[in-house]
């Protein structure tokens, strides 16, 4: 084995990616050959210097990251409760062990009357398999799960509707909460999502709703919105979430309305480690004189030095 | 003895692996709790990996949140034709090197700076991250590590990310292939491109 080939496998040889008769030829030509020894020894130096750099989260962070996950996924599961296939979710709906709403064994119950009854209407008396017509249901609004042919060119579909109802309640009602917060994160209609953000922010103490305002603070596309999220999280400016999400704002956010709000409210309680890095990296990247005096300010009630450097 | 030590190795792996097919099989059925067992069983990596690659707390944190939730919304699809590790790695490696990539189109600030007193990790600003500070990180000289960051943010994503993911996860580089959707031997050629940078790169300081 060549200097050359040893110098290539050096470097595996340190993650133990070569074949045992390899490592054996390398090893042979190590203690033979001091240059080689010497670049190995200087690979094991790179290396130290690499393990020296690894950051391991904090049970701190994992711990937050962790929070706004659980935030996260309730919201979705507010929004649609998952089942590994539609009739799972049918039958799920009627057992009530997945699905706690107390009024959806009687609600199920009257719908099947009701079925029966239009079903028994809308037959045509001569069907003797029961298929019916396709004008029962508007195409717009169905999807069509299952697709059977039948005899004599009939057909028979299994097809989900979409029908509006009105449902009306307090908030205090959990399963309006829930319906609610499943309108502020609806991704096609920002303005179903501000009127939801503006319903919601009168209610904070509720942790689900204020996580559900943090989360509009931080990802909804729309300035609007946004902004009621910020209002409603006015009074629990203090509040380690809260304060994460207004500096996430103000390092990230494009709105420069929403970077003022969000500097008045993190300058209120100053006192805080993390915040001047926060402050400071503004210093270095903000536009906006307001924000950069109003951190300017802060920064110097907290005694820190104004830039990084 | 030794015999004896493997097998009770093996029959462990097997009854981890038995438990994780049943937990991944309730959390598709929608048992919140099992999903949340899965989660916990690999987030503290999936952090690790996103935060030593992209050195960004935020940054770190926004991929633990993407991967988990594409993991909770596509759960029915996995049909464990791969480890669950290797589907939910796929996703992971995915975002972060689409983060990369993006990182790169910007040019981002780099995580080191230079200053008068010589390169300056800011990572170094956050808290200090293990649970007891090693002395010896800090006798590392300022210009090693600056140099280091500067190498690494040089690699391409896919050479930094087989870096990442057999350096600091540890990861056998055929898992890596398999991950990140090529060959074992791909995957070396990748991690061997690396070190020769960063030994080209580090030569005269060690």
């Amino acid at each position: 084995m060549t200097c050359e080939d040893v110098r290539r496998f050096i470097p595996l040889l340190q993650y133990g990616e070569i074949s045992f008769d390899e490592e054996e030829s390398v090893h042979a030509h190590l203690a033979a050959c001091t240059a080689c020894a010497d670049e190995m020894q200087r690979e094991q130096t790179i290396h130290r210097a690499l393990d020296h750099r690894e950051l391991d989260p904090s049970a701190f962070f994992l711990r937050n990251c962790r929070d706004q996950l659980a935030g996260a996924i309730e919201a979705e599961r507010a929004q649609a409760p998952r089942y590994a296939t539609w009739w799972q979710g049918v039958t799920a709906a009627f057992s009530g062990s997945a699905f706690s709403f107390s009024f959806v064994r009687p609600v199920g119950a009257l719908a099947l009357i009701a079925l029966g009854f239009l079903g028994a209407r809308m037959m045509p008396l001569g069907g003797p398999l029961g298929i019916q017509s396709a004008g029962l249901v508007d195409p717009a609004n169905a999807r069509v799960r299952f697709v059977e042919a039948g005899p004599r060119g009939g057909v028979q579909l299994v097809v989900d509707e979409t029908r509006q109802r009105v449902i009306s309640g307090r908030l205090d009602d959990s399963h309006i909460r829930a319906l609610l917060l499943s309108a502020a994160k609806d991704p096609n209609d920002p303005g179903l999502r501000g009127e939801s953000m503006e319903i919601l922010k009168s209610r904070t103490e509720s942790d689900e709703i204020r996580n559900a305002l943090i989360y509009a603070l931080q990802h909804d596309a729309n300035d609007g919105v946004r902004l009621k999220a910020l209002e409603g999280l006015k009074p629990y400016a203090a509040a380690a979430d809260v304060r994460k999400a207004l500096s996430q704002v103000l390092l990230t956010d494009a709105n420069p309305g929403l970077r003022v709000q969000a500097v008045d409210l993190l300058v209120q309680n100053p006192n805080e480690g993390h915040i001047i890095g926060v402050l400071q990296e503004l210093m270095v990247r903000e536009d906006n004189p307001y924000i950069r005096l109003q951190s300017e300010k802060a920064l110097r009630q907290m005694k820190a030095s104004i830039e990084t450097y | 003895l030794d015999g004896k030590i493997g097998a009770i190795a093996l029959a462990t792996q097997t009854a981890a692996r038995m438990d994780e097919a049943a937990l991944i099989r309730a959390a598709q059925k929608g048992d919140a709790a099992a999903f949340e067992q899965l989660v916990r069983a690999y987030d503290q990596s999936v952090l690790r990996l996103a935060l030593n690659l992209l050195r960004s707390q935020e940054d770190a944190n926004d991929i633990y949140q993407e991967a988990f939730l594409r993991v909770y919304r596509n759960l029915n699809s996995f049909r464990f034709d791969c480890s669950f590790h290797t589907w939910l790695y796929r996703i992971v490696t995915n975002l972060c090197l689409d983060h990369l990539r993006k990182r790169k189109v910007r040019k981002e600030e780099p995580t080191v700076i230079t200053t008068s007193e010589g390169p300056l990790d800011r990572m170094d600003n956050v808290p200090e991250e293990r649970a007891h500070g090693n002395p010896e990180r800090k006798l590392l000289s300022n210009e090693l590590k600056g140099r280091l960051e500067q190498v690494l943010a040089g690699l391409t994503p896919r050479e930094r990310m087989v870096f990442e993911m057999r350096h600091y996860q540890g990861m056998r580089l055929r898992s890596i292939g398999e991950v990140l959707g090529t060959s074992e031997e791909a995957a070396k050629n990748c991690l061997f491109r690396a070190t020769q940078k960063l030994r080209a790169a580090l030569g005269d300081l060690v």
